[in-house]
């Protein structure tokens, strides 16, 4: 649509402020810290050229930086030695990688089958179960992890039920495995949700077409439908890797000492304040994330597909009497629907039940009057429940206050087409490649400890700084939201209005806002629970400081055993958390919120 | 349909004179959408622009209504320059071909819109104001509805309703009825028509269909490539074609490159002699160049089976039944020829004949 226009002035101002917040709180911040590592205080580049020569860091690619001449003959002895696979060491970023990589196999191999289910077949809850496919967008991963716990660890609910028919304890956490499926718990529903919209969009008069013409279904399959779903499984692939690759909490809290990624090095090196190696690090970390990004969005951009006159095809009923047990398909989407009600219901209820159980099994109030109890401690360093909660509560209010107003102004860009919508999208997409850490960081260099402006000194509290961070990574869920609302608006309804006597203004306010509304509603929705699960940065601005928040709470008592007397209080928390996750989800739901990508 | 209580508009100021247009063009980026257009809409008439899509007409509404800044040239709507006022101003009520309802209210609560900022014609109140004219267009039973759960005929007499109900100076309709499937859209068009006369009010209609245009206009402005090629009553402008496009557009017709010959005397369409000139029988309607290149039309339904004032040779290639006639397509010399006549066997050799007085020329472009 064209400007909604009244705002010949009200615009511009709206804009420049939206800017000006990315700016102080995305863009300075950490274009600070990648400076740091480009020109430091001793020679440029150092920091990063560190982190390359570093075989802990980079493994065997070190020599390329420390010694290129000596590669070529490497290589050559490398080959001549019949090219050993085990030989090598790929360092912190080459593991990184690699339990991404793992990390989105296992995503596709969960979520592909879920797609062709979601698809294909019709159930009793096929609806519900679609809307829950963004449950990963709302659910915090410090959750997912406590969940995880709840389930594996050796107090947990597999061991638990494992002591009773006299086995176990197993030890899962703490292992390769546990990362990827707990990333894969993560990132499977987004390939669902992807492949399952350009299953749904196969039309099925190309298939009937191709039928006709001598296919057989299995031919068909090949040539119409698995051209068109190869572009949302690549584009869910890629984004489940790059979120993989940047995932903090899950591997801090199932990885132990032994697994480390970069982001949670990147955290340790923050914590222990040796700052030009984190800068190094960020640099790296985010060339590679911002790399896979800009590839992302390339080729997103490159598939628009157009639904309008589509016939989709019908879809088969899931249960049919008891031939469902003799129909070999059927029978495989059961299997798979009991495996992935493992996955993914498994840790939600571990969770849950984990939180009034008591060590001997019995019902227990006990983690959720220890949350009451802790309020009242005054030890130093301990974390107050309630203090938490209501951080959280008003830290996703301010995020709400700040980042809807954005979200709006940026969605108005972006349905303006050409060069602003271009614009508009790199802006939306680069708080999601950039790690959480690395803004954190980035906000505590910059407005924490106080910025020069023009002789005065700006400082900026925690709390601020915190709903700073959040507005950021919450702001692009209002676009993603609201933009598609707006582009759909006819322009010519909104010509009807001025002509029949409204200004820009009133046009505005009577009949665009209205047909915004529910959009509106469900991309505040997610920003209240981007803001409730923010972990990343606000762990590093809620240091030491009374701004914790549930998410901070709920790692600290993972954390820090000595705090508890198991994981009970972490899990009694956790279900605070995801009673609010929960009530966020609702209302995008009812509301018909969306994220596609 | 309705009501007579409906009156048109009742103010003053605005009743005397319908549009005008002078020198109007307006160009989108660099790109030429209107290049001097120059019409004048009488009070009360039904004035239609029609022309292929990207002629400019819906530009030209656009304009009247406000919604285009003109690069140049002088809008006037009921005798008062409006250069600068926003649509919001300008007393306008506009149609769209997808209606443009608001999609989150109901029937009364659209066609209530536009009084919430501009005060009913005469001394009725909104709400009577509202309930007449759902009435006068037959929507008086679907009051509460929303637009979604309303046919296509039913969206446009809400959207006519909504449009009409401030009174407005002039009312203009954006391919109204192009999207409703042929029965309905001919049903409709007699309707809007008949309110357009009850109201008496100054009406500019755009249309892609000349049969449209044709069928309900007082005068047509036959548009092309941002130009107005021909302005007229409709028995003008299919009669009597100004421009070859006009020719082509309007009406079904065969149109030939032609050249006068022979010192004058004769006109040929290549080798063949269509009309003698100096044949004191056939007297043509226009005066012709002394000689050179032009461009003449006969249409179908004046082309006959035998001789008449002249004699062509073809060949029967292809036979359409249209129910009140037939198309016959032939071949002559070459070119395609349309007569609406009656059956012929395809394959047969026929002599095809036309008066002279049906010969029409026109300006070669």
């Amino acid at each position: 649509m064209r400007w909604p226009s009244s705002d010949r002035i009200v615009f511009p101002v709206g804009l420049l402020a939206t800017l000006l917040v990315l700016v102080v709180v995305f863009y300075y911040p950490v274009g600070r810290v990648l400076l740091a590592a480009i020109d430091p205080a001793g020679s440029p580049l150092a920091p990063i050229g560190d982190v390359l020569a570093d075989p802990f860091y980079v493994g065997v690619a070190h020599h390329v930086f420390t010694n290129p001449a000596s590669v070529p003959a490497g290589v050559l002895a490398w080959l001549a030695d019949g090219a050993p696979l085990g030989a090598f060491e790929f360092g912190l970023f080459g593991f990184t990688a690699y339990q991404a990589a793992l990390s989105a196999l296992a995503s596709v191999a969960l979520g592909l089958p879920g797609a062709y289910v979601l698809a294909r077949y019709d159930f009793w809850g096929r609806r519900t179960l679609t809307s829950l496919t963004i449950v990963p967008f709302v659910l915090p991963s410090i959750l997912v992890a406590v969940g995880f716990q709840a389930m594996f660890g050796r107090t947990g609910l597999l061991n638990d039920l494992l002591a009773v028919v006299g086995l176990g304890p197993i030890e899962v956490l703490y292992t390769l495995p546990a990362i990827v499926i707990a990333h894969a718990f993560y990132n499977a529903p987004l390939v669902t949700r992807f492949v399952t919209g350009a299953w749904e969009g196969v039309d099925a008069r190309e298939i009937e077409s191709a039928r006709a013409m001598g296919a057989t279904p299995v031919r068909a399959f090949r040539d119409v439908v698995v051209p068109k779903l190869l572009p949302s499984l690549l584009s869910a692939t890629l984004l489940a890797f790059v979120f993989s690759f940047m995932s903090f909490p899950i591997v801090l809290a199932l990885g132990g000492l032994e697994l480390q990624t970069v982001e949670v090095w990147l955290y340790a090196k923050v914590q222990s304040l040796e700052l030009e190696a984190a800068a190094g690090l960020a640099v790296l970390e985010s060339i590679l994330s911002l790399g896979l990004m800009y590839l992302y969005l390339r080729y997103e951009s490159g598939q628009i597909a157009s639904r309008s006159g589509r016939l989709s095809r019908a879809r088969r009923s899931l249960l049919a009497g008891w031939r469902t047990v003799s129909d070999p398909r059927r029978l495989a989407v059961l299997a798979y629907g009991v495996v992935a009600g493992v996955v993914f219901l498994g840790p939600v209820l571990s969770l849950l039940i984990e939180s009034i159980t008591g060590p001997d099994g019995a019902l227990t109030m006990a983690y959720y009057e220890f949350l009451l109890a802790r309020q009242a401690s005054t030890a130093v360093g301990t974390i107050a429940p309630l203090t938490a909660i209501r951080n959280s509560l008003l830290f996703a209010l301010g995020t709400l206050a700040v980042a809807v107003p954005m979200g709006v102004i940026v969605s108005l860009v972006a349905t303006r087409g050409g060069r602003g919508s271009r614009l508009a999208e790199a802006l939306l997409s680069a708080p999601l490649a950039v790690s959480g850490i690395v803004v954190g960081l980035g906000l505590l260099e910059t407005l924490v400890f106080g910025v020069e402006v023009f002789g005065y000194r700006l400082t900026v509290t925690g709390w601020l700084a915190v709903v700073a961070a959040h507005a950021v990574a919450a702001y692009p869920f209002v676009t993603r939201n609201v933009t598609p609302a707006l582009a759909g608006i006819d322009d010519r309804v909104v010509d009807a209005a001025r002509s029949l006597g409204a200004s820009r203004l009133r046009a505005l306010l009577t009949v665009t806002v209205p047909l915004i509304a529910a959009p509106l509603v469900a991309g505040a929705a997610f920003a209240f629970a981007i803001s409730i699960g923010e972990f990343d940065s606000t762990v590093l601005l809620a240091e030491g400081g009374a701004s914790h928040t549930m998410p901070v709470a709920l790692e600290r008592y993972v954390g820090n055993r000595s705090i508890g007397p198991s994981l009970g209080p972490a899990t009694a928390m956790g279900s605070v958390v995801l009673a609010v996750t929960a009530a966020s989800f609702v209302v995008i739901d009812r509301v018909g919120g969306r994220y596609d990508g | 349909m309705g009501e007579s209580s409906i009156g048109g508009d009742t103010r003053g100021e605005s009743t005397e004179g319908g549009v005008g247009l002078e020198d109007v063009s307006v160009t989108f980026g660099d790109v030429p959408a209107l290049s001097d257009v120059t019409l004048s809409v009488a009070e009360g008439e039904f004035f239609t622009l029609v022309g292929p899509s990207g002629c400019g007409k819906t530009t030209t509404l656009r304009t009247v209504a406000g919604f285009e800044t003109p690069t140049s040239g002088s809008v006037r709507i009921g005798g008062r320059d409006v250069a600068g006022l926003p649509p919001e101003q300008r007393d306008v009520g506009i149609v769209f071909q997808n209606y443009a309802l608001f999609p989150h209210m109901t029937v009364e609560e659209n066609v209530a819109y536009g009084l919430r900022y501009r005060s009913p014609p005469g001394d009725v109140g909104p709400d009577e104001r509202v309930a007449d004219l759902l009435e006068l267009v037959d929507m008086a039973d679907l009051t509460d509805r929303r637009p979604e759960s309303l046919s296509g005929g039913q969206q446009q007499r809400a959207a006519l309703a909504r449009a009409l109900a401030p009174g407005p100076d002039v009312l203009l309709l954006d391919e109204p009825l192009s999207a409703l499937d042929a029965r309905l859209r001919e049903q409709l068009r007699v309707e809007v028509r008949e309110i357009q006369r009850e109201l008496g009010i100054t009406t500019i209609y755009v249309t892609h269909d000349q049969a449209e245009a044709l069928a309900i206009s007082d005068r047509i402005a036959v548009m092309n490539d941002g130009r107005i090629e021909q302005i007229g009553t409709p028995e003008d402008v299919y009669r009597d074609p100004a421009t070859r496009f006009v020719a082509e557009f309007v009406g079904e017709n065969n149109v030939f490159d032609a050249r006068v010959d022979g010192d004058g005397r004769t006109l040929t369409i290549g080798d063949d002699t269509i009309v003698s000139i100096d044949d004191e029988t056939i007297e043509l309607p226009q005066s012709l160049p002394e000689r050179g290149e032009l461009t003449v039309c006969v249409r179908p339904e004046d082309v006959h089976f035998g001789p008449g004032e002249t004699a062509l040779s073809a060949t029967v290639e292809h036979v359409e039944f249209l129910g009140d006639a037939y198309r016959v397509h032939c071949a002559w010399n070459g070119r395609s020829i349309r007569a609406r006549t009656q059956r012929a066997p395809e394959g047969e050799n026929v002599t095809l004949g036309f008066d002279a007085t049906d010969v029409t020329v026109v300006r070669s472009e």
